[in-house]
């Protein structure tokens, strides 16, 4: 693809290509209207099934952002509030998912390109953790069994320095991301 | 408590790092294995951050040089010669601030 997309316009394309994971973030805090719309749109992100087994805990509490940064070693930044995606296995088994099957854990994925989505809508920051201790985070946020923690979405306003993102040689296309077959 | 030296952690520093490490050992259990460097170093490089304004000179040279020559997010796949070259040279300039201090 050669100068600007045919769709430069399209504000939903717009947004899927110019987020970014924000991996320093600044003192602000996040409002809870703006929490609250991006938990709103997480609502709206495609489950299978329709079952939503996904549950939202969120906080913006500094000691316990404090408490799950410490135990979540994938998390960079300094968040001002954290949305955790937290998956119901007891509701999972009521629909006769078996504890070891991946299933559930896509939604998680696709809760969390729509949190993220409309973070960025919002002009707030996001960046995803799934490196941290399930069991130490389950513990800090008190949750009930058969809640279990599977994603960390960050949210914050960008702020200066922080490290630069993983390079791995050339950006990457859709092209080489893509095979069509007949 | 009395009697004990100033330290160049406080105990929330120290406990900063204690839960990186242990919760690191867990996840790391799940994830690759080039996140095994990329966390040694993290931590390294926060206990540098958290021991530099109150250690001497040398040390808080080095903790702001050499330990933060590597990127914060490199990993060995992106291109393993020239990170093991860097993580070399790491080791070196630790070399020679050991040595300063404890062997000249």
């Amino acid at each position: 693809m050669t100068g600007a997309p045919a769709d430069a316009d399209n504000p939903v394309l717009a947004a899927i290509r110019t987020r970014r994971v924000v991996r320093s973030m600044g003192d602000r805090r996040v409002s809870r209207a703006d929490l609250e719309t991006v938990l709103d749109a997480g609502r709206w992100a495609p489950s299978a099934g329709n079952r939503h087994l996904q549950r939202f805990v969120a906080t913006d509490h500094p000691g316990t952002l404090r408490v799950l940064r410490m135990v979540s070693p994938g998390m960079i930044a300094r968040p001002a509030a954290v949305i955790v995606i937290c998956t119901d296995w007891a509701l999972a088994a009521d629909f006769g998912f078996r504890p070891d099957v991946p299933g559930p854990w896509i939604d998680v994925g696709t809760a969390a390109a729509t949190l993220m989505l409309a973070a960025h809508a919002i002009g707030v920051g996001a960046g995803p953790v799934t490196s941290f201790s399930k069991a130490a985070v389950a513990t800090t946020l008190r949750l009930p069994d058969g809640l279990q923690p599977d994603m960390i979405i960050c949210l914050g306003y960008p702020a200066p320095g922080g490290p630069a993102p993983v390079r791995r040689g050339r950006r990457v296309t859709w092209q080489d991301l893509t095979v069509f077959v007949p | 408590m009395t009697g004990v030296p100033a330290g160049v952690l406080t105990e929330d520093e120290a406990l900063d790092l204690l839960a990186y490490l242990v919760t690191s050992a867990r996840t790391q259990v799940d994830e690759a294995a080039e996140y095994g460097p990329l966390r040694l170093l993290t931590a390294a490089r926060r206990l540098g951050e958290a021991i530099a304004a109150r250690s001497s000179d040398a040390t808080a040279e080095f903790v702001a040089g050499p330990l933060t020559a590597l990127p914060e997010l490199a990993v060995p796949q992106a291109g393993r010669a020239e990170y093991v070259a860097r993580l070399d040279g790491v080791c070196r300039d630790l070399a020679a601030l050991l040595t300063d201090r404890f062997a000249s």
